[in-house]
This record gives C-alpha cells, structure tokens and sequence, in this order.
C-alpha cells in the first residue's frame, strides 16, 4: 500500500451509461504521483469517458473519484489549477498567434511556466508569432500540448496525444512525456497504440467494452513474462524435425517449438548444433508481444474492427511475433 | 479523500474582474483580426447608411412626419450594427466555440465559467458601442444629423438591446447543432426579421407587415433607438412599450439560452 500523499489518481467501482450504453463499467485503478498509467484500449472502450470524468468535465453515476485529494465532479477551482489537459480534438481560437494563446492561457494560473520555455518544449520557436489557422495539424496538436503544460502541472491527462503522428512527430512527443516524467510530472494518457504503452508507461490498464480486462507493468501485463517462449530457427540442410533433440515442428522451411523453460531447450538445441557443426541460422526467442496480449485481451470488442478481425487476433495471440 | 482544499491565492473579485478584462482583449484581438467577420459585421453597417444616404435619404420624408429619411436611418442602423454584433455574430460565433471544441476546452482551463462568459458578452457589447459611435459620428458630421438633447433615453435603449439580443444570439447558437449550418440558419433568420423591421423602409402604419413585425424585437429595437432623435414637437424620447417588447424577448432568449446551454460539441 502506497501512502494517502504518493497517490495521485484513486478510482473505485466508477461506472457511467450514455442511456442505455454502459460506457464505463466498474472501473477501478490508483495511479501513483510521478507515474506514466497509460489506458490501452479500441475505439470505443470508454478511455475518454474516464478521463473526462477524472478531469471534472462529465459527470459519473457511479463509484468513487479522487483526484490530487479532490473529488473532480464540483470542478474545484484549486484542482483545476493543477491539471494539464490535452483533448482529443483541437480547438484554439484561429486568429490569435500561437504567443498570445500561451500568455493568455498562462494568466489563468498562480505559476505557470514561461511562455518561451513551452514554445521551445513543444518546438514551436519559428511559429510563435504565427496565427493559429497558418499552423499545420501537427503544429496545431504541439500548440494543444503547450497549453497542456502551460500551467506547470502536477498531472496531465493525454487524450491519444499522438494519433494521426508521423512517425518523427510521434518520437518526439514520447520524448516531451518523457522529460515531463523526469520533472515529476504523473501521467495519464489513453492510446490505442500498443507500442505506445510499451515504450511511455509505467503500468497499462487495457480497456474494452468499458471495462478494464487486464492491469499491470507492460512487461508482465497478461501473463506476458510467465507465458511460454516461442523458439524459431531454419531448418538446417538435410535434418528433418523429427532428428531434432528438441519437440519442434516445421513450418515452410522453419521449425517452431514452444517451450516453458526455454533455457534448456536452447541449450539442448545448441549443443546439438554445435556437436554436428551445423548452423541454426535466424534463431530467435519470443515470448508474447504486448500486442498479442491486447488482441486476446480486446477480441470481440465493439470498437477492435479497428485493428483486426477476431479470427486473426485468436492465430495472433498464439503464434507470437509474426 | 478530501484532502486540504487550499483557497486559491488569485481567488478575490478583483483579480477575477481583471481576468475578464483580459479574456475580453483576447476576445477583441481574435474578432478584428477576422477580417471577413469584421466587415460583414461592422462595416455593413456603415455601408448600408452611406449607401442610403447617397441615394436620396437626405430628402423630407411625409411618412414620417417630414423629417429627412437619415435622422431615421442613423439610429436605424445603430441598431442594425448592435444587433448584428450581439445576435449575428455571437449566434455564429457561440456554435463553432462550442462544436470546435473550444468551449470545452477553457471549461477544463481554471478560469471561471462565469469570466468566460462575461469576457464574450462584454466582446459583443464593445463591438456595439464601436459601431454605435461610429455611426453616429458619421450622421453628425456627414450629414448633419440632429443628435439627441439628452442622451439617457438611447443609451437606455442601446443597453437593452444589448443584454436582449446577446440573449437571443446565444439562444439561436444552443438551436443549431453544427458548424456549417451556423452561419445560413443564425443569418438567415437575422435578414428575414430584419426586412420587415422597416429598417429599409418605413413600414405603413395598419399594413399587414407592419403588425407581423409588431411581434418580433427588431422592429421594436428600432423604434426604440429612433425615438431619442424624433424632432417632432412633444414626441417621448422613451419608448416604453417597445423596450418592454425587447426585453421580453431578451428574457425568453435568456431562459433558452440557459436551459439548453451546452459545453462540448455534438457528436455526429
Ligand atoms: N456524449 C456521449 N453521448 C453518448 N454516447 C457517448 C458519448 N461519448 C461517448 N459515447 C459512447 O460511449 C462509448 C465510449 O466512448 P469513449 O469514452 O469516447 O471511448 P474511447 O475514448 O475509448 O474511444 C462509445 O460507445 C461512445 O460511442
Ligand atoms: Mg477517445
């Protein structure tokens, strides 16, 4: 048990229905100042709701809410103060030039961060004086996160900060989450980008249908680190998988074998190899990808048309990496 | 779970005060840097009274009591111009904050709903009294319009067209569900009203538009501006009865306004 100071986020039992859609079901988690917690789930799953129950903005029907210490639903003027909040969609007023919107904004809180110091965190320097209609989106998604930030805040809610990202603008707003971890900063962010999750939180909390399915370390999240590895190499010329000193099948001119102590598989297989001089070319071990764990978590999900039909996720979340 | 709720340093009046007076500059900076925005509503104003005026209303006009056409028009337009800013613009401009996200957006920002809201009434409110004056500088001195001896009665009328038709324009905005639809429906229901307000022409007293118009406000509006700068013998500068229409109708915009009132964006 953490202590009442070091918890940033508790949620218990939450539950909330657009008539006569559960959107959030009995959801429950804490989130630990100075913690990345990433929301995994398709479209559709509930993470926005959640967050936008967090941040006071909806209101919920059910369970119990504490955000730094606050109940978010009266909106508290103090708690406010200390929230940054990226939406999902962008929304700045298109004749003000990216300064005036951060000097404005800034002015809504008691210490916010210098103005200059966003613009360069978010690189922005060559668009300060530029209105905001002249921005491209992604320059408009870096300007929505400076007003994120603007305030100095204790937590930030990330509502998907990346979706729609080239891949160069991706990296660097994972870089920005990360220098804001290292200044203290707690984390939420919702994404349906798997590797995403992997590579910025701390703890994942996979969403579907409005529920959590699975919560814990990316590394462990689903039985991932106790699952059994897969082991895979070419066939060496002329030996057939029942030579083998391993129980391995072929697949094309592989052989695949699972195993639960893959150790000692490999060091049967290549002591084999070596005795025998021949080469074990492609040789890798795997074990579940987070992806395979998310697909089995989310099959059959309203919104996971989105990344796959249910027959392909159930072959995914046996076969390990393809 | 409550924890220590800390009061907020910034949290007296007049720091909040001073926040609206700072949202509302933002404000002013966005509106007169639309240029499109900025002409179609304050320049048509002044359009239309010169426009009119070069077309013969210096003239006497029987209908109204031989007076010259452009001591109507001036007030006339001053009206158009806040009505304009207040319904026209703020209708518009309330539905795409709202479906852009933008409402929501400073929701979540600490400033106070309340200063939020104060900060775009006072916008609409500041681009009525520009166009006011500016009308009526160019009735005095381009066309040497009588002024009013005392001033009370159309600041009066000025201040409640104000609060009513910002009402009404905030109002229409909750009707309209998206961003495109915005400008054709808030306008479009703006010209209707407007071309029987008499605004053009005097309306013939006892003709059907003429009591059409008796039960809309801009007619009224109108009326009420005009009446300061009535040069007739023994004529009220107060016209009672149509302020009463208009905050009638700023009343009931009020009531829709604040029922159906929403922060976030429809879902299409
Ligand atoms: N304002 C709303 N009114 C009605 N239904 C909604 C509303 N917002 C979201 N929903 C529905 O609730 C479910 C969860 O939505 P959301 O929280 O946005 O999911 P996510 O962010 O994971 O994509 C979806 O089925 C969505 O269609
Ligand atoms: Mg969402």
């Amino acid at each position: 048990m953490v202590s009442a100071a070091q918890v940033a986020v508790e949620v218990d039992g939450l539950s909330k229905r657009y008539g006569t859609l559960e959107a959030v079901r009995s959801v429950s988690f804490a989130v630990e100042r100075g913690e990345v917690f990433a929301l995994l789930g398709p479209n559709g799953a509930g993470k926005t709701t959640t967050v936008e129950i967090l941040e006071g903005f909806r209101s919920r029907d059910a369970g119990t809410v504490s955000v730094l210490g606050h109940d978010p639903s009266g909106r508290p003027r103090a708690l406010r103060e200390r929230l940054g909040i990226v939406l999902q969609e962008l929304a700045v007023e298109p004749n003000l030039t990216v300064r005036e919107v951060l000097t404005r904004n800034a002015g809504y809180y008691p210490s916010p961060r210098p103005v200059d110091e966003v613009i360069a965190l978010v690189g922005l320097e060559g668009k300060a004086s530029s209105r905001i209609a002249r921005l491209s989106g992604g320059q408009q998604r870096r300007l929505d996160v400076g007003l994120g930030i603007i305030g100095r805040p204790e937590l930030i809610f990330l509502d998907e900060p990346t979706t729609g990202f080239d891949p160069s603008a991706r990296r660097g707003a994972w870089d920005l989450v990360r220098a804001l971890q290292e200044g203290g900063t707690t984390i939420i962010l919702t994404t349906h980008y798997m590797d995403e999750a992997e590579a910025l939180a701390d703890r994942v909390a996979v969403i579907a249908r409005g529920q959590i399915v699975a919560l814990g370390p990316p590394s462990s999240i689903g039985g991932r680190d106790v699952s059994e590895a897969t082991i895979r190499f070419r066939m060496p010329p002329g030996v057939a998988a029942s030579d083998l000193p391993v129980p391995a099948r072929a697949i094309g001119e592989f052989a695949e074998l699972t195993s639960a102590d893959e150790i000692e598989s490999l060091h049967r297989l290549t002591g084999w190899a070596l005795e025998r001089a021949l080469p074990l070319t492609g040789l890798t071990v795997e074990r579940l990808t987070l992806e395979d764990v998310y697909l089995r978590l989310t099959a059959g999900s309203d919104g996971a048309g989105s990344i796959g039909a249910p027959t392909e996720q159930l072959s995914a979340s046996v076969g390990g990496r393809r | 779970m409550s924890g220590l709720a800390l009061p907020s340093k910034r949290g007296t009046v007049v720091a909040d005060v001073m926040m609206v007076g700072r949202q509302l500059r933002y404000e002013q900076l966005n509106f007169w840097r639309n240029r499109f925005g900025a002409v179609f509503t304050v320049g048509f104003s002044v359009i239309f009274l010169v426009m009119l005026a070069m077309s013969g209303a210096t003239h006497r006009a029987a209908a109204i009591g031989n007076i010259a056409l452009i001591q109507y028009y001036v007030p006339g337009f001053a009206a158009y111009g806040l009505m304009s800013a207040c319904y026209n613009n703020l209708g518009i401009s309330m539905v795409i904050r709202r479906e852009t996200g933008l409402l929501k957006r400073l929701r979540l920002s600490p400033i106070p709903s309340w200063a939020l809201v104060g900060a775009i009434l006072a916008n609409a409110a500041v681009i009525s009294i520009v166009q006011v004056i500016l009308l009526l500088l160019i009735g005095r001195y381009g066309y040497n319009v009588v002024l009013p001896h005392v001033w009370a009665p159309f600041v009066l009328a000025i201040a409640v067209g104000v609060v009513a038709f910002t009402a009404l324009g905030a109002a229409v905005s909750t009707l309209v569900r998206s961003q495109e639809s915005a400008g054709p429906i808030v306008s479009i229901i703006f010209f209707v009203l407007l071309f029987l307000s008499g605004l053009w022409f005097p309306l013939t007293p006892g003709s059907g538009l003429a009591k059409l118009a008796n039960y809309f406000p801009i007619h009224h509006l109108i009326l009420a501006t005009a009446a300061p700068f009535d040069t007739a013998p023994g004529a009220s500068p107060y016209a009672w009865h149509d302020l009463l229409v208009v905050a009638i109708w700023g009343a009931a915009g009020l009531i829709v306004a604040i029922r159906r009132f929403q922060w976030e964006p429809h879902r299409h």
